[in-house]
């Protein structure tokens, strides 16, 4: 072996380091499984809480330029996965929103629209479509009076918890005390997808053990 | 992670400018080179723990008297490791639940020095020590995300190794080296900490 066949070993050798200097992991398989993030006002006291309103529909994030409700029965076994939450959690549904003390809004992402993270949490801004406040009162916006954290991709279920006893007149902002983020929800398979969207609402409340009554 | 790619970039082109130079037992008089894959065992780190071979060390040396040499060198590791789905307490209120890959990337570099016996013959064993800084990047992949944080510590690896040339007269041969590393890096990344980073492990290459 001479010194030129020693540099094309060299050569080879650094090239194939370079090209894999800092080698990332596959994450593939984290695809096969959902996601679950929560969190929540810690100055609300939910034990103080009675009745809750959920609607009966799912309010879609896509590329429509109008709102667009989900209401099948797919979106239904949802709103009744987190019915379910909420009366295991000792709460009690009420028709009547104007009387209830929370209301629980429900988003499903079907196309990516906004990232959205700690340098913006006031992503419906811009998108006109979002549950507009004056849905559930006179208020002038939404805030959440904690940090979120959100990465948004299609296949993903938002849930908010809004305390409907907050101040409104004045311009006052409704309050989210409470929200969880499902992500992960979309595979070729419907059944599936409807599986681990029930799945990860049970896990949201398993991993919210504030929330009782 | 710009400063990662300054010091790839930076390596790489020491090396493209050595191996270029005319053909030459020694690319330099009084010098060696060695350009190594690296395989790296984690110590006592329960981030990311897993036993990996992405890792190469690049290193030159002058002979300050016929024992010893001084040089620079650069190197890098990435150990990962996968988490299965658990709930993580984010603390504020939050928590997570979800499945991870873990990746903790070290690039350390500095001075190293060798003193060397048996530099005439075939087998030419030695014990050698690198001082320097790490740069180290704690990485956590779930999701769409990744989520990461970046430090910088000392660093000091004591080896013991032989550089195996075939004909003495001639320096080109090959390289086989055993290590422990210890850095001073701290850092954090959703619930994980790390505090100091240990490694041991093994380099084979080429030796100019």
């Amino acid at each position: 072996m001479n010194v030129k066949q020693l540099r094309y070993i060299a050569f080879a050798l650094v090239a194939a380091a370079f090209c894999s200097c800092q080698k990332d992991p596959s994450t593939s398989d984290l695809h096969r499984d959902y996601l679950v993030y929560t969190a929540h006002d810690s100055g609300t006291d939910f034990s103080a809480i009675d009745t809750y309103y959920l609607p009966d529909s799912i309010l879609v994030i896509g590329n429509s330029d109008q709102t667009e409700y989900w209401k099948d029965e797919d979106a239904l076994t949802i709103i009744d996965a987190i019915a379910g939450g909420m009366n295991d959690a000792g709460y009690t549904r009420s028709d009547d929103k104007t009387a209830a003390n929370v209301g629980l809004q429900l988003s499903y992402v079907r196309q990516e629209t906004y990232f959205v993270g700690y340098n913006n949490p006031y992503w419906w801004w811009y998108y006109p479509y979002y549950w507009a406040p004056g849905y559930w009162g006179n208020w002038a916006g939404w805030h959440y009076p904690y940090s979120v954290y959100y990465a948004y991709t299609a296949g993903s279920l938002l849930v908010e918890m809004l305390n409907l006893e907050a101040e409104q007149d004045n311009g006052r902002k409704l309050p989210v005390v409470w929200d969880t983020f499902i992500g992960g929800l979309l595979t070729s398979d419907a059944e599936l997808n409807l599986q681990r969207t029930v799945e990860g609402v049970e896990q949201a409340f398993a991993q919210s053990p504030y929330l009782v009554k | 992670m710009k400063t990662s790619k300054y010091f790839k970039t930076l390596a790489f082109c020491v090396v493209m400018l050595a191996a270029s130079l005319p053909g030459k037992a020694q690319v330099f008089p009084n010098t060696y080179l060695n350009i190594d894959w690296q395989m790296g065992v984690p110590l006592g780190d329960d981030f990311a723990d897993k036993t990996s071979g992405w890792g190469m060390n690049f290193e030159g040396g002058y002979f300050v008297s016929p024992a010893i040499t001084v040089g620079p060198f650069i190197s890098y590791q990435t150990n990962l490791q996968d988490i299965d789905r658990q709930t993580l307490d984010l603390g504020d209120g939050a928590a997570l639940t979800t499945n991870q890959k873990h990746a903790l990337f070290q690039l350390p570099f500095g001075v190293t020095s060798r003193y060397n016996w048996l530099t005439d013959s075939v087998f030419q064993p030695y014990v050698g020590m690198k001082i320097g800084a790490c740069y180290a990047e704690m990485s956590s992949y779930y999701y769409i995300v990744r989520q990461y944080s970046e430090s910088w510590g000392f660093y000091m690896s004591p080896e013991v190794g032989v550089s195996i040339f075939p004909r003495p007269d001639y320096r080109m041969g090959f390289h086989v080296a055993i290590y422990y590393s210890y850095a001073t890096n701290s850092s954090d990344v959703l619930v994980y900490k790390i505090n100091n980073i240990n490694n041991f492990g093994i380099r084979v290459g080429v030796s100019f």
